[in-house]
């Protein structure tokens, strides 16, 4: 019973760290067309530049809004200089963002070295609760409560403001809210920013989480992302939060009961996904 | 006018062709026939890139996939059976059946949908294969790898150097074959428009999926020479690295022409050589991947046709002009 319910609970925070990456990559992908392949290294960024600002300061609350800041930075960057040239030709849009993705993780390496950082936990944060024999460890439920928080933030941004409704009318069809006199590409920076943020924030909760970071995460993170945003649909923000849920809880029970299986399993059902349902799980838009 | 100018161009080969073969007679230098050696062997690996990239418009993020699958089997082959020419053959076979069965799968689930798809499920297949390296070490020895010996034909230098050509130069002619087919002229319709080429009738899926199939193909050939020429393997045959620089070589050097990845082959492979020795100098240049990946943004920005097909843009312009000229002058 422990044994399931820390299984669970794990799982539930790999699959909160793994929305915060797939959420930006699908709202993206659903206003935009763009499969932003440099999402990985922004995830990273938020990890290094979060970590590096708390292990200064000593706050983590600054490490955080830090990440968060580079993150927007660095979205605003990307959008404006790596995307905007080569709008509308997707092979040179996939192929820049990769080039970005290499970029990124190797300035990394040149600004903090190419060793493995250790990222400590915040004393408030560290140790666990026990209820019963039941062990809880409070940074796994303090991500849990981050996720459902930004998940929240997000949905009553596109559910009940002036910008969401552009947005999610911008998904159904980009040209006809620009006819009707909106400027869609600053909705566009605006969507490309609070993304890059929201893999920032991922990466730096991820730092206490496992305790070190590295440069190739981003990629590793990224991957699982792409098969979160494809079992979710691509472009589907409610869907990807239930496939990140999903993907993490079969990767927490698999690593545990068969660990060589675990990434299988992800790619077998993201290949099945593909097969039945290639719009998502959780869409009926194509 | 068109005739005279490939007719040109086929004895400029020719001419490269024959100085390389006598190359390796005349000037003997060790380093520069192993570097040689690598260039041909980078260069299947980009030509069947191209075929993806340049010629159908597919992008692929995980080719070293197919490329760290024939250097496994090769390996695996040399190490656990003698190596004779007949393990050779098998592992090759071995290689064509695997890697096209991993394509075609690939391929099925996956361009019928958009470009981001194929890309995004190579890159996670690849990344699972390096996985499956790591962890099954009775087969692979994990991440140390293992060494192993080759067939005696193989042995020389010289003579693994002119095979190497022999092979590069037999995949650009039937690659050069292959797209200038009814086959290849389809492959490019669907890469100039996908929707207008279904239209017309053809089954697009079917002529992807053979695009995929023989890149894959040839890319797990360029993974056997290459695993063969350093008589060892590792992970590291499945790294983002091996796609990446077969991406590298084919945009740098000029996409859907082929020539072009063989000669960004070339550039791509002295600059690593070059850069290894400049890290001495320097720190900075052991990070030499930023260079590349700068160089590579740029290049997608503002060369997207890169060197080769930069270069015919302009001749193909002067041609037309001195056509044009010759016409005024007997008009």
């Amino acid at each position: 019973m422990e044994l399931l319910f820390n299984l669970t609970l794990n799982g539930l925070a790999t699959g909160m760290l793994i929305f915060l990456l797939a959420a930006g990559l699908t709202l993206i992908f659903g206003l935009m067309d763009v499969l932003n392949f440099a999402h990985g290294g922004l995830f990273a960024w938020g990890a290094y530049s979060g970590t590096w600002i708390y292990t200064t300061t000593g706050s983590f609350l600054i490490g955080i809004i830090g990440a968060i800041v580079t993150g927007f930075l660095l979205g605003i960057i990307t959008e404006k200089w790596i995307i905007k040239p080569v709008y509308g030709n997707h092979v040179q849009q996939i192929l820049i963002t990769l080039g970005l993705m290499l970029v990124l993780s190797e300035m990394l390496k040149v600004i903090w070295g190419p060793n493995q950082l250790t990222a400590n936990t915040p004393e408030y944060l560290s140790g666990s609760w026990e209820i019963g024999n039941m062990i809880i460890i409070k940074y796994r439920v303090f991500i849990i409560v981050v996720g459902l928080l930004v998940f929240a933030g997000v949905q009553f941004l596109l559910k009940k403001t002036k910008i969401g409704l552009v947005v999610r009318a911008g998904v159904m069809n980009k040209e006809m809210v620009q006819a009707l006199g909106i400027n869609i590409k600053k909705v566009f920076m605006f969507v490309f920013m609070i993304g890059s943020g929201m893999a920032a924030l991922g990466g730096v909760l991820f730092g206490p989480y496992s305790g070190v970071i590295h440069a190739g995460m981003g990629m590793e993170f990224a991957i699982l992302a792409f098969i979160v945003v494809v079992i979710g649909g691509m472009g589907n923000f409610t869907g990807s939060v239930m496939a990140a849920i999903l993907v993490g809880l079969s990767g927490s029970f698999m690593a545990y009961y068969v660990p060589e299986l675990s990434l299988a399993v992800n790619m077998l059902l993201m290949a099945v996904v593909l097969i039945v349902k290639p719009q998502g799980l959780f869409g009926g838009k194509g | 006018m068109k005739w005279i100018v490939n007719n040109r161009l086929n004895t400029i080969y020719m001419i490269i062709a024959v100085f390389l073969v006598i190359l390796p007679f005349v000037y003997e230098s060790r380093n520069m026939l192993i570097l040689l050696t690598q260039i041909f062997v980078f260069a299947i690996l980009a030509m069947s890139y191209d075929l993806l990239l340049g010629f159908t418009g597919i992008v692929s993020f995980g080719h070293a996939m197919f490329f760290g699958i024939g250097a496994y089997s090769i390996g695996i082959f040399m190490k656990r059976f003698e190596p004779t020419m007949l393990h050779f053959i098998y592992a090759v076979l071995a290689t064509i059946l695997i890697t096209a069965i991993v394509s075609f799968i690939v391929g099925l689930l996956t361009l019928r949908l958009k470009s981001h798809f194929y890309a995004m499920l190579t890159m996670a297949l690849a990344g699972l294969f390096l996985v499956l390296a790591e962890k099954w070490r009775t087969l692979t020895f994990g991440n140390d790898g293992f060494t192993f010996r080759v067939p005696e034909l193989f042995i020389d230098r010289t003579n693994f150097y002119i095979i190497c050509l022999l092979s590069m130069i037999a995949v650009f002619m039937i690659l050069k074959r292959f797209t200038n087919s009814p086959l290849g002229r389809v492959l490019q319709a669907v890469r100039e428009n996908e929707q207008r080429t279904e239209s017309l009738g053809y089954q697009v899926l079917h002529y992807k999926i053979a695009a995929s199939v023989v890149s894959g193909v040839l890319a797990g050939i360029a993974g056997i020479f290459y695993a063969m020429s350093l008589r060892y393997v590792n992970t590291s045959v499945f790294a983002m690295d091996i796609t990446l620089d077969a991406l590298l070589m084919t945009i740098i050097g000029g996409v859907g022409t082929l020539v072009g990845a063989i000669i960004g082959a070339g550039l791509i492979e002295f600059a690593h050589d070059g850069l290894t020795e400049l890290a001495k100098e320097h720190w900075i240049f052991e990070r030499w991947i930023i260079f590349f990946g700068i160089i590579y943004i740029l290049v997608v920005i503002f060369f997207p046709l890169g060197i080769v097909g930069t270069l015919k843009k302009f001749t193909w312009k002067r041609v037309k002009h001195t056509a044009k000229k010759k016409e005024n002058i007997a008009g």
